[in-house]
């Protein structure tokens, strides 16, 4: 028999194998009582007695050398190093789940209302499509008023030809103020999260719809400089990085006296400090709740004061993530939305 | 608006640099940048709407920055020297109109039209004016300086009272009926009676409050000049300048309904500056209709309030000192501090805009934070906010995007819809453009746009959006929040069967999460719901006989209109209806006494039969003990003939009385396997 061509198909044979199964069939193949090899040494005894020592000196080496190449090869599967199907990379990256996203407005805006709940306001929501009276008149806005120019409105068409009261596109959220105390007596506290609707043409910084959240606390003893803490604690609640907050005097027919709040965003390296990051960014509008509001709700007067404001989300999620535009909030972009 | 810098300083001599007094006007004022013109610095102060009347002068904000410097500012006092000839034997003044509050005029004879001296010219550019002329400058620069808006007639184009009489005659009246008046820039405007006018006997001369007229103005012939100074109803003013579209400096503060004192000292301050520009004599005393001294208003205010309502203690002597600044007469008394607002405060009505201007003067922004001692209360639960928010948090584990839309949709959008949803339509009265023409009916049209805009980045889209739908019914106005989204799938060879399936187990499992159960809902066909004029085929869910959403392909008509042949699977439910199966009680069931027995079963059968139907006649076949029958694999495709499908169920048999035994069960699946065979069923 051929020992040299025995060898190397042994040789070709262990090196593919991959599992200890198919070892197992290679060393009965090559070791085993019926291999080619132990046939090959049986047959020795018909030779004569030098054709005996040589070829079965060859046949031993052959053996030996097969015995250890199995032990080897034994050894690495036990200890993995070679290739095995079971074998896990750790550095391959897992397999990728799906999930989608919150829009940054929904985002902001539960930032916000949670904000405010852990503060005792509860949420109150009120229609998009509204009445003149709510929207303005009752907020001392009546026709004529020059604050109206404040809030370019979108008007709903009539729907009959009797002039009932004029309906709108609420322009901002305060008409739930009046609507609120209409129906419940103080002492409270609410926020009013909701769309809101301007004839505006769109830019980077205006759009035609909106959302505000409106607040209002209304008790006995609610003061100017209560207002101020409640908003510089929920500032600093939505904002987690440190931001200032700055109070100044403005005006708004059903607040006396009116006050606009302004942030900035604190920041620490020269990098860090853009043109948008260095500015102070109007927030909301806000005061201390006119008086003329509480006689329409039927209240007693001098007896209840308070505060209300109004804060603009978009404005808020603007500053947040660093957006530049209003209109991708609604304009819908996968490569937007996925982002958050 | 914009104000001079450097003429603020001349009148109140304070030694802030620009910047500074911006900072300054922007935390106790209002909002206040610097710009510069060449080396002058201007101020652009955003003034609030009721700062116009006392601050839309430089006279008037110099006093605002003395009050909050704590620099006495005072008045320039005015000295004219006026001939012998008096104002009234020229002049004769009628004010008709209950529109206008005061008019004074005064007359300069003999006055030379030239170009403005240097300084004069300046000034009006750094405010953003044109210079015209002198006399022109000279009366928009009493107006930059006082905020009171001016005007002047050339003497001698105004028309006699009468044939007779050889006096002027300038008449304040309501327009008539189709009039016309052509302005200084040679525009027509037709007039109607509620806009009120300036007329001589034969023309019409000016539109009050807002424009010249062409017939009457300066030219660089004139010599002899009348100055107007009056004061205007706010509200009309507003209503004409509107109406004709014309908007100018004057109409704009006289909107703001202007102090009227102001008319008096302004038009003093006028005839004394033409004099220095343009030469001239001041003829005596001015005519017209005065003012009529008013009362002060008192504003009674409790020294105890001071705290309740600010938040802080405040000494009554830091309350006196500021508003001493601000010009308030005041009387102490022993409860309570009498205050009256100086005359150009008209904006001061009560007893908190008093107490607000000590705020403002003090600094908002340096007053105490202080958190409210209120009684603790858990905040009442927003039911329906909440719900909304854990949907969105459910539907985002879906791998659905949260998107927001447009409340509105186009004429374009409009008019492929039918006729139904377009009879229900809300219309917006002044829409901004074409887009925004009416509020959307549903949140299909928008999402549609979605589609087609994102397939140029991704082949597969998976949107929804919780907003509110508008529609009219009869005459009322309604407005629902829904839950709409859409499952969108490039290649159209893929069957939109099991994007629909996709969809409708999105719907299932959502419904399951919130703990709706089956038989709380059904799934029906469209039929005569309106939807299905906009959804090819499709499911309604029902809760009883109440429609509350739909999920299915949209019609190729709207598919083809917005340019998205794909396979698209839209829906939609209302929110409302929703919650209140959610809310529905629910009841603990008692954990089963005796143990269960389970079968499978699988067999082919023909793809028409729904599985609704087989669901209903496996329960009939088996009425008592047959618990839940359990849909678990649907097979279509290779080693089935055409038409037909494999289906297999899981069948919980379980007796509330006792243990059931295999007997019975197999008893029970023999009358199954009998009527699935009546209707075709091949049992495997």
């Amino acid at each position: 028999m051929d020992l040299k061509q025995l060898k190397k198909g042994a040789e070709i044979g262990i090196s593919l194998i991959k599992n200890t199964s198919d070892l197992e069939k290679w060393r009965i193949k090559y070791l085993g009582r019926k291999s080619i090899l132990s046939l090959f040494f049986n047959s020795l005894s018909k030779l004569s007695l030098e054709e005996k020592k040589e070829q079965g000196q060859k046949a031993n080496a052959i053996r030996q050398l097969f015995s250890s190449l199995y032990k080897k090869k034994k050894n690495d599967l036990e200890n993995n190093l070679s290739v095995s199907s079971d074998f896990i990379d750790i550095t391959q990256p897992g397999e990728k789940t799906y999930q989608g996203h919150l829009h940054p407005l929904t985002s902001t805006l539960n930032d916000i209302t949670n904000s405010f709940q852990k503060m005792g306001f509860s949420i109150i929501e009120g229609p998009e499509i509204e009445a003149e009276y709510y929207n303005f008149d009752a907020l001392n806005i009546p026709a004529g008023h020059p604050a109206r120019e404040m809030w370019d409105t979108l008007w709903i068409k009539p729907t009959t030809k009797k002039e009932k009261s004029k309906m709108l596109l609420r322009t901002h959220t305060s008409p739930m103020q009046v609507r609120f105390m209409e129906t419940n007596k103080p002492p409270f506290r609410i926020i009013v999260p909701g769309k809101c609707f301007r004839y505006e043409a769109t830019d980077a910084s205006h759009e035609i719809q909106f959302h505000q959240i409106e607040g209002l606390m209304v008790g006995e003893n609610i003061s100017l400089s209560n207002f101020k803490a409640i908003i510089e604690e929920v500032v600093k609640d939505i904002f987690k990085q440190k931001v200032l907050v700055r109070f100044r005097p403005s005006y708004f027919p059903f607040t006396s006296p009116g006050v606009e709040v302004d942030i900035k965003i604190k920041t620490k390296t020269k990098s860090q400090k853009s043109k948008s990051n260095d500015q102070w960014l109007e927030i909301m509008g806000a005061g201390m709740v006119h008086p003329d509001l509480f006689k329409r709700a039927g209240y007693v007067t001098n007896r209840w004061q308070g505060f209300a404001f109004g804060l603009g989300v978009e404005r808020i999620a603007m500053i947040k993530y660093h957006i530049d535009d209003i209109r991708l909030f609604f304009s819908p972009d996968i490569r937007f939305l996925e982002q958050f | 608006m914009k104000f001079s810098y450097n003429w603020l300083k001349d009148l109140l001599k304070f030694k802030e640099s620009p910047e500074k007094l911006a900072d300054i006007l922007t935390m106790h004022f209002a909002e206040t940048t610097v710009k510069y013109c060449g080396k002058r610095a201007i101020l652009d102060v955003e003034l609030l709407s009721n700062q116009v009347a006392e601050a839309s002068g430089h006279l008037g904000l110099a006093r605002e920055i003395g009050a909050i410097l704590e620099k006495k500012f005072i008045y320039p006092k005015i000295n004219l020297k006026e001939k012998n000839l008096n104002t009234k034997d020229l002049l004769n003044i009628k004010t008709e109109s209950s529109n206008c509050n005061c008019y004074l005029a005064r007359i300069l004879q003999g006055v030379k039209i030239k170009e403005s001296p240097e300084w004069l010219k300046d000034a009006l550019a750094d405010c953003g004016v044109r210079s015209i002329n002198n006399i022109v400058d000279a009366a928009n620069y009493v107006m930059l300086e006082t905020g009171q808006p001016l005007h002047t007639f050339d003497f001698d184009k105004i028309s006699s009272k009468s044939a007779t009489v050889d006096k002027k005659e300038i008449i304040v009246r309501q327009a008539k009926k189709n009039e016309k008046i052509t302005t200084l820039e040679d525009e027509v405007y037709d007039l109607s009676e509620d806009i009120m006018v300036i007329a001589d006997n034969k023309n019409l001369l000016a539109l009050a409050g807002i424009k010249g007229g062409k017939e009457s103005g300066i030219d660089k012939n004139t010599i002899n000049i009348i100055l107007e100074s009056a004061n205007f109803n706010g509200v009309n003013v507003r209503f004409t300048s509107k109406k004709l579209g014309l908007r100018t400096d004057a109409s704009w503060r006289f909107e703001h309904n202007l102090p009227l004192d102001l008319t008096d000292y302004a038009v003093d301050r006028l005839a004394q500056l033409i004099q220095e520009v343009a030469g001239g004599d001041i003829l005596k005393d001015k005519v017209g209709k005065g003012v009529s001294k008013k009362g002060k208003t008192l504003i009674p205010i409790k020294w105890e309030n001071w705290e309740k309502f600010l938040g802080w203690p405040i000494k009554k002597k830091e309350i006196i000192h500021y508003l001493s600044l601000l010009g308030f007469s005041l009387q102490q008394k022993k409860d309570y501090l009498l205050a009256a607002p100086p005359c150009f405060r008209n904006d001061i009505k009560i007893k908190e805009d008093v107490m607000g201007e000590v705020a403002r003067l003090y600094g908002i922004d340096k007053i105490h934070s202080v958190i409210p001692q209120e009684i603790l209360a858990i905040p009442v639960q927003n039911e329906f906010f909440e719900f909304r928010k854990q949907t969105k948090d459910w539907l985002k584990g879906y791998n659905l995007e949260e998107v927001y839309n447009y409340s509105f949709i186009s004429e374009e959008d409009k008019n492929i819809l039918p006729n139904v949803w377009q009879q229900k339509l809300i219309e917006i009265q002044n829409p901004t453009s074409a887009l925004t023409k009416y509020l959307r009916p549903t949140l299909l049209v928008n999402f549609l746009k979605n589609i087609n805009y994102n397939f140029r980045f991704v082949n597969k889209i998976r949107f929804f959006e919780i907003g509110k739908y508008y529609f009219k019914n009869k005459e009322s106005l309604k407005e629902h929040f829904v839950l709409s989204g859409v499952l969108a799938q490039k290649e159209k060879s893929n069957n939109s069967s099991a994007l629909f399936y996709e969809t409708k187990g999105i719907i299932e499992d959502l419904f399951n999460r919130f703990g709706v159960d089956k038989d709380n809902y059904s799934f029906k066909s469209l039929e005569s719901n309106e939807y299905s004029l906009l959804l090819e085929q499709g499911t309604a869910i029902y809760k009883d006989k109440d429609l509350i959403g739909v999920i299915g392909i949209p019609k190729e008509y709207l598919l083809k209109k917005y340019d998205c042949e794909e396979n698209v699977i839209f829906w939609e439910i209302k929110l409302l209806p929703l919650l209140e199966i959610v809310k529905e009680e629910r009841e603990f069931q008692s954990l089963p006494k005796y143990p269960a027995i389970i079968r499978d079963i699988s067999f082919i059968i023909s793809q028409n039969i729904l599985i609704d139907e087989i669901l209903n006649i496996i329960q009939e076949a088996s009425p008592f003990n047959l618990e839940d029958v359990d849909l678990f694999d649907v097979y279509v495709g290779e080693n089935l003939s055409s038409g037909t499908k494999s289906l297999s169920f899981h069948l919980t048999f379980r007796s509330e009385d006792y243990t059931l035994k295999n007997e019975e069960v197999d008893k029970e699946m023999q009358k199954i396997y009998k009527v699935l065979k009546n209707i075709g069923g091949e049992i495997r």
